[in-house]
């Protein structure tokens, strides 16, 4: 019998497309709600919902915020620059995706 | 303990100035930067040029480092000589930058870890403090997928001992992967992340789905792909062939004149969700070897007969 199957099994909770709050998305990273709230403003992260309380992120925005934290601390890049260094390399990332597809790439 | 080469792991001679170590330790961080790299090592590179930039971009500390002498090799057993950090004042909470938790026992040893404890100030003593939440990757099989799975992930989470010092703490967990889980969605275990402090509650762990490559299949959101090798003929005559998909084998029609590169929807056969994905199959035409004489007889067959001209949107 392997070790594993002594512990405890985890059941987690999915991150649906609109599951997080302004709040828990900042606990999530560590990070204060103005500079998520600038995050928006800069259109680096998008949003569900109009007003800043019924705002709902996705696991994806969460991948973006804690990314673009660590390329402004790391590399000492600004807000705008951030925004378009996770653009291109969503593009790339995208890209190579297609390339993948047709199979040309292993 | 290993010695740690710091101007090595930089590229620079040990007689560079400031502004050559910041413009290098710029430079280096684009490159092996986590979030934009591709380089498979990537993540133990940036720490490791974290730590070197961490010493060096220091004038004291590159000092005391350099006091040490060039004589050292990287990787080499060492210790400190007695009061090698005399006359230097960086010790006692010298140190604040990066994420020193991730530097090496060689740094330790050399500048404390004094700097640790800096996020704390200006807290009260003893009151209690919500653990922070942490975030991991977890590797799956695209069938893990498919059919729900369980994973055991290992996990290295720091803790505060009770003198208050900064000890890495391993630990496993066993996981429950959701059935249809895609590729860069999160699973949340709450309470399972940094432990708080005092009678603070703890953090909750966030896990991303990352999918291993699969020898067989693509993923795409919901859609999986897949190349199946065809002969000529069942291409040309359309066949029923058994094929293989993550949930079981199952019979594929393959329409006469298919051309090489079309794809077969199996529709609803990709990832299981609410709407599931679809199972695409790519037709490959592979050629027979012309390496016997009787498949050259049949090649030249097919010249004689067949009046065929692939270049004829060429025009020549």
């Amino acid at each position: 019998m392997n070790s594993h199957d002594l512990l405890l099994i985890y059941t987690g909770t999915i991150i649906e497309d609109d599951s997080l709050t302004l709040g828990q998305l900042c606990r999530a990273c560590g990070v204060n709600a103005d500079w998520v709230i600038s995050l928006v403003e800069e259109g680096i992260i998008e949003p569900e919902g109009k007003e800043i309380h019924c705002w709902h992120f996705s696991g994806a925005n969460l991948v973006r915020v804690r990314s673009a934290l660590r390329l402004q601390r790391d590399l000492g890049i600004n807000l705008a620059g951030v925004g378009l260094v996770l653009d291109l390399m969503e593009e790339l990332e995208n890209l190579r995706m297609q390339l993948k597809i047709t199979g040309d790439v292993t | 303990m290993q010695y740690k080469d710091y101007y090595k792991i930089m590229g620079l001679s040990r007689d560079v100035s400031q502004d050559e170590i910041k413009r290098a330790y710029r430079k280096l961080a684009r490159k092996y930067h986590p979030d934009v790299s591709k380089e498979p090592d990537a993540e133990a590179k940036f720490k490791e040029l974290g730590e070197a930039y961490e010493v060096l971009k220091d004038p004291e500390k590159r000092a005391a480092y350099n006091q040490l002498g060039a004589n050292w090799k990287s990787g080499q057993d060492f210790r400190p000589p007695p009061n090698w950090d005399e006359g230097f004042e960086f010790r006692g909470g010298g140190f604040t930058g990066g994420d020193a938790r991730n530097f090496s026992d060689f740094f330790e040893q050399l500048f404390g870890r004094t700097g640790f404890q800096s996020a704390d100030t200006g807290r009260h003593y003893g009151e209690p403090l919500r653990g922070q939440d942490s975030h991991a990757k977890i590797h799956i099989d695209l069938e893990d997928s498919y059919h729900g799975a369980t994973r055991n992930i290992s996990l290295s989470t720091p803790e505060m001992n009770a003198q208050g010092q900064l000890q890495v703490k391993h630990r496993s967990l066993n996981v429950k992967i959701p059935k249809g889980i895609k590729q860069g969605q999160h699973i949340k275990l709450a309470g399972q992340g940094n432990p708080g402090v005092g009678s603070g509650q703890a953090g909750d762990l966030f896990l991303e789905i990352v999918f291993n490559n699969h020898p067989l299949y693509r993923v795409s959101e919901t859609d999986v792909y897949m190349d199946l090798p065809v002969t000529p003929w069942e291409a040309a005559l359309g066949a029923k062939i058994k094929i293989p998909t993550p949930e079981s084998v199952v019979e594929l029609k393959i329409p006469p004149n298919s051309r090489q590169g079309s794809k077969l929807r199996l529709a609803g056969r990709g990832l299981p969700a609410k709407t599931p994905g679809d199972f695409f199959v790519v037709l490959q035409i592979v050629l027979p070897p012309a390496t016997t004489e009787h498949a050259k007889a049949v090649y030249q067959a097919m010249q004689q007969t067949l009046d065929f001209n692939p270049r004829q949107f060429m025009g020549v």
